[in-house]
């Protein structure tokens, strides 16, 4: 039973054809690699996964519920998160705060509670803290939890990112290129990361990925778009030596391992 | 209790000295202090929604006047007790405030500020041309409350009234601030992607935010039609604006301390400057424009570098 189906998917911005009939199936606790040169669509796949754009035609389905054209809100609340290209971590909160804004949908207290400081509601802010310096601590970030947002360095704002979006409880995590701007010993760390959060908190995880080397460790399964259209899916093995992918990367000559490195 | 220092100490002391005003002060003065409450009203009903929400509106001189319009059209032109026509004029603000929410929900940045400005100056041009219902730009007078039961005049009894709106005014928008809501509000403003992401509905947060903030506006609109005991359509225009865009600005956007701070400061600088009414909006102006350029994060982050103890629930853009 797949927990996240993209059934027949095609979109279209002018004249541009930029997915065009892309199916795609993620089993739960699977962690899925999509690669794909520049252009090849993989943006465009994530945003209609998480409601930023409306297909012309085809489906999506988390677990079992359809959430095809309905509103990026509504999707995350139903168990999708996802974590962006640059840096979306809120500058203007502490650390603290902003893993706590990820367990918004988890919290239920209104104007009138948050105006009386109910009994309820100071219960409810406490058990919050408690659940992010918990967060923060299983990210290596624990130390960082009361520095605002815009001070700690690119690779702390994603881990922290991670972080946020993981203490929401999401059944499918989308990541879009998680390691862009990262330092090869940064990329070695989230390469553990991933891994611990598909293993200890059985997390389904679809990542976008350019580093192509990243995707290939952690991966399981790995799906590669060329042109807005699937190309070819399969093990991260079977992928290195695919013939249209390796064209698809190089041209026709070279081999998909040179730009695996 | 913990020793008050920093923000905290800072407020008590103001609102010590304001309660105990009256007990020295001559009328002018209790007119001014009386003015700095409802400007911290204003500062912080502006702040939340511009400041902390990230909503670039300019109708909050609007929102002042349907406020002020309001509760005294109740009193004048049908004739409901003060102590139903000033909430009713809060209330009236706070539903067209929301509704200016729908706006928001399309527009961003420059565009909103366009939107919300036109929507300002279509106020003024009905409480200058609904002669019927307004009076026009003449204005009308409205009598004051009777506190003849607590044995006040009706300056002092307006006074303390507007004190302790005042203080439970702040204190509300401390609370909201220190819930999930505020961090929502905040969130919305630094990312509204991200905020979605997360499964904040912004829908209801921009309607939350210009909801609360029209409600300040229109208490504080509601206070002012029985403070000065006349309403009149020049008092709710584009320098009203200006002016208290100024004081959240000046005193530091995204900081509840830093509203409170900027309307004190500005008021008073106000009635220094009275007598040159033309430098009036020549001086606040180039303070805002200064401010913008050189201190964009207001006096209050001066004084968070200097002095221990300003912190504050959630920080500044």
């Amino acid at each position: 039973m797949s927990i996240l189906a993209v059934q027949g998917v095609s979109v279209s911005f002018g004249g541009v054809r930029a997915l065009s009939d892309v199916s795609m199936d993620v089993a739960a606790g699977e962690i899925v690699g999509v690669i794909g040169p520049n252009g090849a669509g993989k943006t465009t796949l994530l945003n209609v996964v998480c409601g930023l754009n409306t297909p012309d035609q085809g489906t999506v389905t988390l677990d079992g519920t359809p959430i095809t054209g309905r509103a990026p809100s509504a999707i995350a609340r139903l168990g999708l998160g996802r974590t962006f290209q640059t840096s979306r971590l809120f500058p203007g909160m502490s650390v603290l705060e902003n893993i706590m804004t990820g367990l918004h949908r988890r919290s239920r207290a209104g104007l009138l509670a948050a105006v009386a400081r109910t009994r309820a509601m100071r219960a409810e802010e406490s058990q919050m803290r408690a659940r992010a310096i918990e967060a923060l601590d299983f990210v290596g970030m624990a130390g960082f939890a009361a520095r605002p947002g815009h001070a700690l360095s690119f690779g702390q704002q994603r881990v922290v990112e991670i972080a946020r979006m993981l203490i929401s409880e999401p059944k499918v995590v989308l990541l879009d290129e998680p390691a862009v701007g990262l330092s090869p010993a940064r990329v070695a760390e989230l390469d553990t990361l991933l891994r611990r959060i598909r293993d200890e908190k059985g997390v389904t995880l679809v990542m976008i990925e350019h580093v192509v080397r990243l995707v290939m460790e952690v991966s399981e399964r790995v799906v590669v778009l060329n042109s807005g259209q699937k190309i070819a899916e399969g093990r991260p093995e079977t992928i290195k030596r695919d013939p249209a992918v390796i064209e698809a990367y190089l041209g026709s000559q070279g081999d998909a391992g040179r730009a695996a490195s | 209790m913990p020793v008050l220092h920093g923000n905290r100490a800072f407020l008590v002391i103001l609102f010590t000295v304001l309660a105990a005003l009256p007990l020295v002060a001559n009328r002018y003065l209790l007119f001014v202090a009386n003015l700095v409450m409802l400007y911290i009203i204003l500062a912080l009903g502006l702040n939340l929604l511009v400041g902390f929400a990230g909503q670039l509106a300019f109708a909050n001189a609007a929102m002042y006047g349907i406020g002020a319009y309001g509760a005294g059209l109740l009193q004048v032109k049908v004739g409901l007790p003060y102590w139903i026509a000033a909430p009713g004029g809060a209330l009236l603000a706070m539903g067209i405030g929301t509704l200016l929410a729908l706006p928001a929900l399309r527009l961003s940045g420059v565009y909103l500020a366009l939107a919300t400005l036109a929507f300002a100056q279509a106020t003024q041009w009905v409480l200058l041309h609904w002669q019927a219902v307004t009076f026009g730009a003449g204005g009308f007078p409205v009598p004051q409350p009777d506190f003849g039961v607590l044995h006040l005049s009706p300056d002092h009894g307006v006074y303390y009234v507007t004190w302790i709106v005042t203080v439970g005014l702040l204190v509300l928008a401390w609370r909201v601030m220190r819930s999930r809501i505020g961090r929502a509000f905040v969130a919305m403003r630094d990312s509204e992607v991200a905020a979605q992401a997360l499964g904040i509905d912004v829908t209801l947060y921009k309607a939350m935010a210009f909801a609360i903030s029209g409600f300040y506006a229109g208490a504080a609109g509601a206070l002012y039609c029985s403070v000065l005991a006349f309403v009149a359509p020049e008092s709710f225009d584009l320098f009203q604006m200006i002016l208290q865009k100024a004081m959240i600005v000046v005193g530091g956007l995204g900081s509840l301390v830093g509203s409170v701070l900027g309307a004190a400061l500005l008021v008073s600088l106000l009635q220094v400057i009275r007598e040159f009414k033309a430098t009036q909006e020549i001086v606040f102006g180039a303070l805002l424009l200064g401010f913008v350029l050189f201190q964009p994060r207001g006096l209050v982050d001066l004084l968070k570098r200097r002095l221990r103890g300003w912190e504050e629930p959630l920080h500044g853009p």
